[in-house]
């Protein structure tokens, strides 16, 4: 249930999280590679790696739930304004899907690229909202891990369990946190390789991992390129 | 920023909090949790599923489950009861017709045992409605008084408004710090 944490601080850790991290601690990376041996991967597997992956580790056919992420927001909680939102129009009746379905990439609905402007990396706190539906089957256990790099350097890492999902339900979830503070220098870097900051989206349902999505970001945006 | 204020609170006492907010359909409880949380709330439909808000401040994690009301879903809030701290029951004071069932699905979470250690919050919603009863007359509608297995506070409020969303949300995790401090 409960997320690892970077930051330990004093007092009186309830013991079941302090079991928790120390697991986390004494863990060994693992390699992309040896995860595409695996029949099943699980939540500890994906904690394990050290870099973003250059691929996908499971196929879109995984997602036998029909999981539909449907909506993403992001929000300044200092001002209260709205960043970034992206909406998925609900699916329409006059799709011809044989038509379109030829060219289609498969890896389209994985992907995302964002692209801000250096002022979004001095934002102190942000409100991350998906909004995601499910299709006719019950979730009993579904999680999602996301991990943020620059290089190879670990910025954050987000998991929280949703836990139990209502058959046909739309659910939202915002998740409201404190941007990594970063050095100066580091930020300057990250404005200054655009998309070389990217993130892995890994969705259990399980222990299994069911979806894998990707994005990368930009943080020069109003900044001329040579 | 409401529930950021409140998680500041938390400081001395490292902890993952779950909050769990249910209660009959129309009753308010996805209009509170926006407008707690500074989000605009002239769009809201009926929930169909649920809505989380997940908090880090500094380590300390408090989450807030809302989970849709219509008599379809109820059947569901079971799966949502594990390791829930407090229990937060909104009810619409201004549906005179349904306080009945208000109170009938209320006494039932009261006896799961996955929810024995939680603490009670009742919201008096919809108080700025004229024809809304107030906290009092729910507390003796829904029979609050004979609660002796759960700690309790019912809490007249607006979440159109926003008053008295903080002094109760405050509250829960008050008692909810004290008792996890005593266990510690």
């Amino acid at each position: 249930m409960s997320a690892p944490r970077e930051k330990k601080k004093g007092g009186g850790l309830i013991s079941r999280l302090a079991k928790e991290k120390k697991t986390e601690k004494n863990q060994n990376y693992i390699t992309e590679e040896e995860l595409l041996q695996k029949d099943n991967i699980s939540p500890e597997d994906v904690l394990k790696l050290p870099k973003v992956t250059e691929n996908y580790l499971c196929e879109p056919e995984a997602n036998v739930f029909q999981i539909d992420f449907t909506r993403f927001k992001i929000r300044d909680m200092d001002s209260g304004t709205v960043l970034f939102e992206i909406a998925k129009p609900p699916p329409s009746e006059d799709d011809e899907p044989d038509a379109e379905a030829e060219d289609i990439d498969p890896n389209a609905g994985r992907f995302v690229r964002y692209q801000f402007t250096p002022q979004f990396l001095k934002l102190r706190t942000v409100g991350a909202t998906v909004e995601f539906t499910v299709g006719d089957k019950p979730v009993s256990q579904f999680r999602m891990i996301e991990r943020h790099y620059f290089r190879e350097r670990l910025l954050k890492s987000f998991d929280f369990n949703f836990g139990f999902c209502i058959p046909n339900s739309k659910n939202t979830c915002e998740h409201i946190y404190e941007f990594p503070e970063l050095a100066p220098d580091q930020i300057q870097e990250m404005i200054d390789h655009p998309y070389e900051t990217k993130s892995d989206s890994f969705y259990f349902v399980d222990n299994n991992l069911i979806m894998h999505n990707k994005a990368d970001y930009a943080y020069n945006g109003g900044i001329m390129q040579q | 920023m409401g529930l950021l204020t409140i998680l500041k609170k938390m400081k001395q006492k490292e902890k993952e909090v779950r909050l769990l907010m249910l209660g009959l359909d129309n009753a308010g409880k996805t209009t509170i949790l926006k407008k707690f949380n500074g989000e605009d709330i002239n769009t809201i439909s009926p929930t169909l599923g649920f809505n989380i808000k997940t908090l880090e401040h500094r380590g300390f994690k408090l989450n807030v489950w809302d989970v849709g009301g219509q008599k379809s879903l109820r059947s569901y809030w079971r799966n949502y009861y594990e390791s829930t701290d407090g229990l937060i029951w909104v009810v619409d004071s201004a549906d005179k017709r349904r306080l009945d069932d208000c109170k009938k699905e209320m006494q039932a979470l009261l006896l799961e045992e996955r929810l024995a250690g939680a603490t009670l919050l009742v919201f008096a919603n919809k108080q700025d409605l004229p024809g809304a009863l107030p906290a009092q007359q729910i507390r003796e509608v829904l029979e609050l008084d004979n609660i002796t297995t759960h700690h309790w506070l019912i809490q007249g409020c607006s979440a159109v408004t926003g008053e008295n969303l903080l002094q109760g949300m405050d509250w829960i995790i008050d008692d909810i710090s004290s008792r996890i401090f005593t266990m510690d």
